[in-house]
C-alpha cells in the first residue's frame, strides 16, 4: 500500500494553478492598500441630464481584481474537496479522503443552509443571520463541528479508527501512512492525519474529541447562564445592599486565579472533603429555581393553571437535579441505584462545576448591567403601576428584552468554555488522560513537538476553527440584532 | 477658498433627490426638493418625522453615511456645486462656512475635553490661528451667547453645564468661525420651554448680528413662525408648499399645510365646541408611497384619476412670486370655507370629588456616601405641601418644567413611593402611605397611567394582545383566557385599533398606535383616575390630535378623572378644565383654565405662557425671557422657589421673596396663587397673549 500524498493526482493539475492565483491575490491586496494612499478618491460627477455618475480609476481596478481572485481561490479549494468526494479513494490525496469521510456532514450542512435560507424571512433573528456573510461563515463552522460530534458520537460515522486502539508500527507516523496490519484495517487503509506517540489515529481522535467538547461546553455555559441570570436580575433590579453584596462576591471569584482554582478543585484531598459535590448541589439548583420562579410569576394569578404546570416541571427538573448530584462514591449519595437516572464520571462533574463556577460571575455582571438599564423603561413602570410582583417584572418584562446581548454573549462564552476545556485538558485536569478531547490531545502531542509536529496540529486546528466560528457567529448575531 | 465677497444666494438647492440603499431596495428619502436661501435669510423646514427634513440638512453637509447617496439634482453653496466637490474641499467648508447644530447638545460635545479647548479647535483648524488668539475668540463668542461667567465656562467640562448651557456652547461652537450658513436641526427639542424660548431668542439675535443665513429644521410651527422669514413645508420626502411665513400661515395653498394647522391646538380651539381635526390615515412608508400626490389618500380634496395620475410639479401661486405649492387643485379649492366641526359635544358636568390631596409632602434623603450610608444626608424636597381636589370626569392639567416634581407626584399617587407627610384620599380612603403591594386590586386598577414615550411604553418582546391580557389577569378580570381575550378585543375597539393588532408585535406599530395600546392597557381595569404623563408630546402633530381626541372621548364615556401632566400650554388650554402650575415642588398657581390663562398670573405662569410658541400670526405675545436655568432641587433657593428668576421681585417690599415662602393667596373662587405680590400688582398685570381681531 502506497502512502497518500496531500493532494493526490488532482494536485498535479490544480496545484500550479492554485499557487499562481494565491500569489496574484496577495499582490492585488498589496496593490489595493498602496493605491488607497495615492489614488484620487472616488467622486461624483454631475451629468448634463441631471443624473450623477461615479468615477472609478486605478483604485477601483485593484478592488475588482481582489474580488475576482478571491472567488477564484475559493473555487479551487472547492475543487480539492469535491474532487475527493467524486474520484475513487486515493486519487485526491489526504485532503480528498478527509473530505469524503466528512460527506455526511457536508450533506447535513447543505440541507441546513438550504432550508434556512429558503425560510429566512420567517425565522426571526436566526433567519436574519443568513443576511450576514460573517454570521453565515461562523454558523457553518460551528455547525460543521456540531454535526461531526453528533454523527461520530451517536452513529459512529466519519471517524476511521477507534480513538483509543493502537496499531503497532504507526507510532508518530506522518499523515497518509498506510496501515499494514490487515486484521486491524479500519474504514480507510491509511492513518489520514498520521499516528500519535501511542500509535493511535490522529484524525479519529480529533473527530471523537469534538463529541466531548460539544457535549460539555454548551451545557456548562447554559448552567452558568442560569446562575448568572438568577442572581443578576435581582441585583440589578433591587440594587442597594443586595447588589453590593453579590457584586462583591462575583469580584472575589473573578479575582481568584482560575488555574489555581481548578488545581484545587481536582486535588484528591479536596474531592474527599466533598467540596465539588456540594458546589454541584448549589450550582445545579439554579436552573430548577429559575424555571419554577419563571412559571410561577407568569401564572400565579390563575392557580388552576399554575399548579399542574409547576408540579410537572418540579417533578421532572427535580428528578434530574437529584440524579445529577447523587453520585456513588462521593459524600453526596442518597439515591438508590435503581432510582438514579445517570451517573456523570467524577472528572467530568468537576470540570462542569469549575467551568460553571468561573463563568457565572461574568454572566452575572452582564445581566446586572442590562437590568440596570432596562428597569428604567416605561413598560417596567407600567408593570409596577399595575401591581406586578418583582420576579414577574424581572423575568418577563426585563429578561426577554435583554436577550440580544445575552445570545451574543452565549455564543462567545461557549467559545471561551471550549478554550477553558482545552486548557484544563492541557494541564491534565479533570478528564481522563486517554480522553480524545482536544486539550488533552494537544498536551500529549506537545512533548514531542520538536520532532513530530503533526499530532497536536489537527486538534489545535479543530479548536481554532470552532472558537473562530463561535466568535464569527456572535459577531453576525450582534450585527443583525442591531439592525432595524 | 470660497469667495468671501459673494452676494448671490448663499444656498441654492435645485431638484435635489436623495436615496438610501438597503439590502432590499432603494428608499427615496427626498425627492425633487428645491430651495434658496439669500444672505441673512432664515428658512424654516417643517414636517413630521420621516418626511426627509433632516436628510436635506445632511445632504447639504454631504454627510449621508454609507447607505445614503444623492441621486439627482444639485446643491450650490455660494455658487459652488457641493455634490461633486472633493472631500478635501468639503472639509474646508464644513465647520467654517457651513455649521450645524444638532438636537442633542450632549452628543455634540466631547465629554473628555474642556469647553474652551473644543471651541478653540474650530478656528485653529480652519483659520490656522494660534491657540491664544483662538481662546480669545472663544471668550468673545461665549460672551455673545450670554453665558454667565464665560471664564469659568471655558474651563469646565460639558457635563458640568445644564442642558440649556450646553446648547448655547454648541451654538457658540458653530459661530466660532463666522459661518455663512447655519443649519439647526431641532435645536431646542431636548430643552424645557422657558429655556427653549431663551435659546430661540439668542439664535434670532445672533443671526442678525453676524448676518448668518439659517436653515431651521423643526416640527414645531410656532417656533418657525418666531424665527424664520420663509418656510418650506415637507411631506413624505417632497416639499409641498413654500413661501414667506405670512403667505403660508395666512394664505396656505396646500391641503396638507391646512390640515396641519387644523390639527394643532391654537388659542381658538376648544375640545367641545371646536375640536382639533386629526389628519385621517397614516404617514406612508417611503417604499409604499402612492402614485401621484403623496398626500392624496389622506386629502379631503382628493380627485381620483387626477391626483393619482402621475408626478405633480410645484406650481406658482399668483400674487406672490416666491410662493409655490405642489397641488393640482389649489385654484379650485375654496380656502376660506369654514371648518366642518362635526357634532358639538356636551361638556360633561364634573361629578363628586374622587381624589383629594391634602398637604402632600414627599422628601427624599440623599446620603453623601451610598455604600456605607454615612456622611451628611441631604433632603430633596420633591413635593412641598400639595393640596387639591379632582372631580369625576374632570381634566386637571399639571404643568411644569423638568424637575418641578410632577413625576414624583405621579409616583406617590400610583403607590410606587409613599408620601412623607400628608394624605391622598381616594373616595375618602387614605392611600398616601400604602405602597402598591399592599393596595387592593381594585385600588390599583382604579388609578392607572399613560406614559410619555410611545417607543418605551410597550414591552417590545410581547404581542400587543398579550400585554393587555396580562393587565386583565393581574386585575382579575374575566373567568378564563377566552373571556379575557374577548375583553381585550373590546378594549382594542375602544381605542379604535383593528382587532388584528392583537397578534402584532409592538415594533410593527406606529408611535400613535402604540400610544393607543398604552391607553387601552390603562383602561383595562376600568380605571377611574388616569394619570397621563405627556401622552402626546413625543408624537407627530397630526397624530397628537387623534390621540388627544381619543382620550377626551373615552373620558366622556367613562367619566374618568384625567390628570394630564404636560409642559405644553397650548394643549393644556385646549383640553383641561383646571390647571395646576408647579415649580420646584411647589404649586405656584391653581385654578380653572380660564383663570390661569388670564391675568392675574403667578410670575412663573406669565413667563411660561410667553415662552410657548404659537403658530398663529394673529397672536401677539408679550415678551418675557427668563434668565438662567431652573435651580437644582438638591439646592433650592431660600424663600420663594421662583425668586431667582422672577421679574416682579423688585415689587415686593423688603427681603420677603428671599426669606419667606409665600402663602397661597385666594384670588377668586378656587383660584389660588403662591406669591408675595400685592393686590395692586396683580391688578396691573396685562394679558400675555392677545389675539388680534380679524
Amino acid at each position: 500500500m502506497e502512502p497518500l500524498t496531500w493532494t493526490g493526482t488532482i494536485g498535479t493539475f490544480v496545484n500550479p494553478i492554485f499557487s499562481i492565483t494565491a500569489i496574484a491575490f496577495g499582490l492585488a491586496v498589496v496593490a489595493q492598500i498602496v493605491l488607497s494612499f495615492f489614488a484620487p478618491a472616488v467622486t461624483l460627477q454631475a451629468n448634463a441630464d441631471g443624473t450623477l455618475q461615479q468615477r472609478g480609476g486605478a483604485f477601483g481596478l485593484a478592488e475588482k481584481a481582489v474580488k475576482l481572485l478571491l472567488i477564484a481561490n475559493v473555487a479551487l479549494i472547492l475543487v480539492y474537496l469535491v474532487g475527493g468526494i467524486l474520484l475513487p479513494y486515493g486519487d485526491a490525496g489526504i485532503i480528498g479522503a478527509i473530505s469524503k469521510r466528512f460527506l455526511p456532514v457536508w450533506i447535513a450542512l447543505i440541507l441546513t443552509f438550504g432550508v434556512s435560507i429558503t425560510f429566512k424571512r420567517r425565522l426571526g433573528l436566526y433567519g436574519k443571520l443568513f443576511d450576514s456573510t460573517v454570521g453565515m461563515i461562523g454558523f457553518a463552522l460551528v455547525m460543521f463541528w456540531v454535526f461531526t460530534a453528533v454523527l461520530a458520537g451517536l452513529f459512529d460515522l466519519i471517524a476511521t479508527y477507534d480513538p483509543l486502539s493502537q496499531i503497532s508500527g504507526l507510532k508518530n507516523k506522518v499523515p497518509g501512512f498506510p496501515v499494514t496490519d490487515e486484521r486491524k484495517l479500519g474504514a480507510v487503509p491509511h492513518y489520514l492525519l498520521g499516528g500519535d506517540n501511542l500509535a493511535r489515529d490522529v484524525f479519529s481522535r480529533m473527530v471523537y474529541g469534538s463529541t466531548v467538547v460539544i457535549s460539555i461546553a454548551p451545557l456548562a455555559t447554559l448552567v452558568a447562564f442560569m446562575v448568572g441570570i438568577t442572581l443578576g436580575l435581582p441585583a440589578g433590579y433591587f440594587s442597594g445592599r443586595l447588589d453590593t453584596l453579590l457584586t462583591f462576591l462575583s469580584n472575589l471569584i473573578l479575582a481568584f486565579p482560575v488555574i489555581l482554582l481548578f488545581y484545587l478543585l481536582v486535588t484528591p484531598e479536596i474531592i474527599q472533603t466533598g467540596i465539588p459535590s456540594y458546589m454541584a448541589m448549589i450550582l445545579f439548583i439554579f436552573p430548577v429555581v429559575f424555571f419554577v420562579v419563571l412559571l410561577n410569576a407568569r401564572f400565579y394569578t390563575q392557580p388552576s393553571k399554575r399548579n399542574p404546570i409547576l408540579i410537572g416541571v418540579l417533578a421532572v427538573l427535580g428528578y434530574f437535579y437529584l440524579s445529577t448530584i447523587s453520585q456513588p462514591g462521593t459524600v453526596v449519595h442518597f439515591l438508590p441505584a435503581w432510582l438514579d437516572l445517570f451517573d456523570i464520571p467524577g472528572g467530568i462533574l468537576v470540570v462542569f462545576v469549575s467551568v460553571v463556577f468561573v463563568n457565572s460571575p461574568t454572566v452575572f455582571r452582564i445581566v446586572r448591567g442590562l437590568t440596570l438599564d432596562l428597569r428604567t423603561r416605561d413598560y417596567v413602570a407600567a408593570a409596577q403601576t399595575r401591581g406586578e410582583r418583582p420576579w414577574y417584572i424581572m423575568l418577563w418584562e426585563i429578561l426577554p428584552n435583554a436577550r440580544g446581548p445575552l445570545i451574543v454573549d452565549f455564543c462567545l462564552r461557549i467559545g471561551y468554555t471550549t478554550i477553558l476545556l482545552g486548557t484544563l485538558g492541557f494541564f491534565g485536569l479533570g478528564l481522563p488522560p486517554e480522553s480524545p478531547d482536544w486539550g488533552s490531545t494537544i498536551n500529549a502531542g506537545r512533548r514531542l513537538l520538536s520532532t513530530y509536529i503533526h499530532p497536536p496540529l489537527a486538534p489545535a486546528g479543530a479548536l481554532l476553527t470552532l472558537v473562530l466560528g463561535l466568535n464569527l457567529l456572535a459577531d453576525g448575531l450582534r450585527e443583525e440584532s442591531l439592525k432595524d | 477658498m470660497i469667495d468671501q465677497d459673494y452676494d448671490g444666494p448663499i444656498l441654492e438647492i435645485d431638484k435635489l433627490s436623495i436615496s438610501f440603499f438597503t439590502r432590499l431596495r432603494e428608499i427615496p428619502a427626498v425627492m425633487d426638493f428645491s430651495g434658496k436661501i439669500m444672505p441673512g435669510e432664515a428658512l424654516g423646514l417643517v414636517g413630521e418625522s420621516g418626511c426627509g427634513k433632516s436628510t436635506v440638512a445632511l445632504g447639504v453637509m454631504q454627510d449621508l453615511g454609507v447607505n445614503g447617496r444623492i441621486v439627482g439634482g444639485s446643491i450650490k453653496f455660494k455658487g459652488q456645486e457641493l455634490t461633486t466637490m472633493s472631500p478635501d474641499k468639503l472639509r474646508e467648508i464644513r465647520g467654517s462656512q457651513i455649521a450645524m447644530i444638532y438636537q442633542e447638545p450632549m452628543a455634540s460635545l466631547n465629554p473628555a475635553m474642556k469647553i474652551g479647548k473644543q471651541l478653540a479647535e474650530v478656528p485653529m483648524i480652519h483659520d490656522g490661528i494660534t491657540e491664544k488668539e483662538a481662546m480669545q475668540r472663544a471668550f468673545e463668542v461665549v460672551t455673545d451667547v450670554k453665558l454667565p461667567d464665560p471664564k469659568r465656562m471655558l474651563n469646565s467640562y460639558p457635563h458640568q453645564l445644564s442642558g440649556g448651557q450646553q446648547q448655547r456652547i454648541v451654538i457658540a461652537m458653530a459661530l466660532m468661525s463666522k459661518p455663512a450658513l447655519l443649519i439647526l436641526d431641532e435645536p431646542t427639542t431636548a430643552l424645557d420651554v422657558t429655556v427653549e424660548a431663551a435659546v430661540v431668542e439668542l439664535v434670532k439675535d445672533l443671526g442678525k448680528k453676524y448676518g448668518t443665513s439659517m436653515l431651521f429644521i423643526s416640527h414645531n410651527l410656532g417656533l418657525v413662525l418666531e424665527t424664520c422669514d420663509r418656510i418650506n413645508v415637507m411631506y413624505s420626502g417632497e416639499a409641498v408648499e413654500r413661501g414667506s411665513i405670512e403667505e403660508v400661515f395666512d394664505h396656505m395653498r396646500h391641503p396638507y399645510t391646512q390640515a396641519l394647522f387644523r390639527s394643532i391646538p391654537l388659542p381658538g380651539a376648544d375640545k367641545n365646541a371646536r375640536p382639533l381635526i386629526a389628519i385621517p390615515g397614516n404617514f406612508p412608508l417611503p417604499h409604499e408611497r402612492p402614485e401621484g400626490c403623496n398626500f392624496g389618500p389622506r386629502c379631503d380634496y382628493f380627485e381620483a384619476g387626477r391626483c393619482d395620475a402621475g408626478f405633480i410639479p410645484m406650481a406658482q401661486v399668483e400674487g406672490n412670486d416666491r410662493h409655490q405649492t405642489r397641488c393640482l387643485r389649489f385654484q379650485e379649492i375654496d380656502w376660506k370655507a369654514p371648518i366642518n366641526v362635526g357634532e358639538i359635544k356636551e361638556k360633561p358636568e364634573p361629578g363628586p370629588v374622587v381624589l383629594k390631596m391634602d398637604n402632600l409632602k414627599k422628601y427624599y434623603e440623599v446620603a453623601a456616601n451610598a455604600l456605607l450610608g454615612g456622611g451628611d444626608k441631604k433632603v430633596v424636597k420633591a413635593n412641598e405641601t400639595l393640596s387639591f381636589e379632582a372631580r369625576e370626569s374632570e381634566t386637571l392639567a399639571i404643568v411644569g418644567e423638568s424637575g418641578c416634581g410632577k413625576s414624583t407626584f405621579a409616583k406617590v399617587l400610583m403607590g410606587l413611593e409613599t408620601a412623607t407627610d400628608g394624605q391622598i384620599l381616594l373616595d375618602n380612603q387614605s392611600i398616601g402611605d400604602v405602597p402598591i403591594e399592599n393596595r387592593s386590586t381594585s385600588n390599583v386598577a382604579d388609578i392607572q397611567m399613560v406614559f410619555q414615550n410611545p417607543f418605551d411604553t410597550l414591552n417590545p418582546s410581547m404581542t400587543v394582545g398579550r400585554q393587555i391580557m396580562r393587565a386583565l389577569e393581574i386585575f382579575r378580570i374575566g373567568k378564563n383566557d377566552d373571556a379575557r381575550r374577548q375583553r381585550m378585543l373590546e378594549l382594542l375597539d375602544l381605542v379604535k385599533l383593528p382587532r388584528a393588532f392583537a397578534d402584532r408585535m409592538p415594533r410593527q406599530l406606529s408611535g400613535g398606535q402604540k400610544q393607543r395600546v398604552g391607553i387601552a392597557r390603562a383602561f383595562a381595569g376600568d380605571a377611574r383616575i388616569v394619570v397621563a404623563d405627556e401622552p402626546v408630546s413625543a408624537l407627530d402633530v397630526s397624530v397628537q390630535a387623534a390621540v388627544t381626541d381619543l382620550l377626551m372621548e373615552i373620558q366622556r364615556e367613562q367619566k374618568t378623572t384625567l390628570l394630564f401632566i404636560s409642559h405644553d400650554l397650548s394643549i393644556v388650554r385646549y383640553l383641561s378644565d383646571r390647571v395646576m402650575v408647579m415649580y420646584l415642588g411647589h404649586v405656584v398657581e391653581l385654578g380653572s383654565t380660564d383663570q390661569v390663562f388670564a391675568p392675574p398670573y403667578h410670575p412663573y405662569t406669565e413667563a411660561l405662557l410667553s415662552a410657548v410658541p404659537i403658530a398663529d400670526t394673529s397672536v401677539t405675545k408679550k415678551h418675557i425671557v427668563l434668565e438662567g436655568d431652573i435651580p437644582s432641587a438638591m439646592n433650592p433657593p431660600t424663600g420663594c422657589p421662583f425668586q431667582t428668576r422672577c421679574r416682579w421681585k423688585s415689587q415686593v417690599a423688603g427681603n420677603k421673596c428671599e426669606t419667606e415662602v409665600p402663602k397661597q393667596q385666594i384670588m377668586a373662587q378656587r383660584h389660588q396663587i403662591k406669591c408675595h405680590l400685592g393686590a395692586e400688582d396683580f391688578a396691573s398685570m396685562e394679558p400675555v397673549i392677545t389675539i388680534a381681531a380679524e
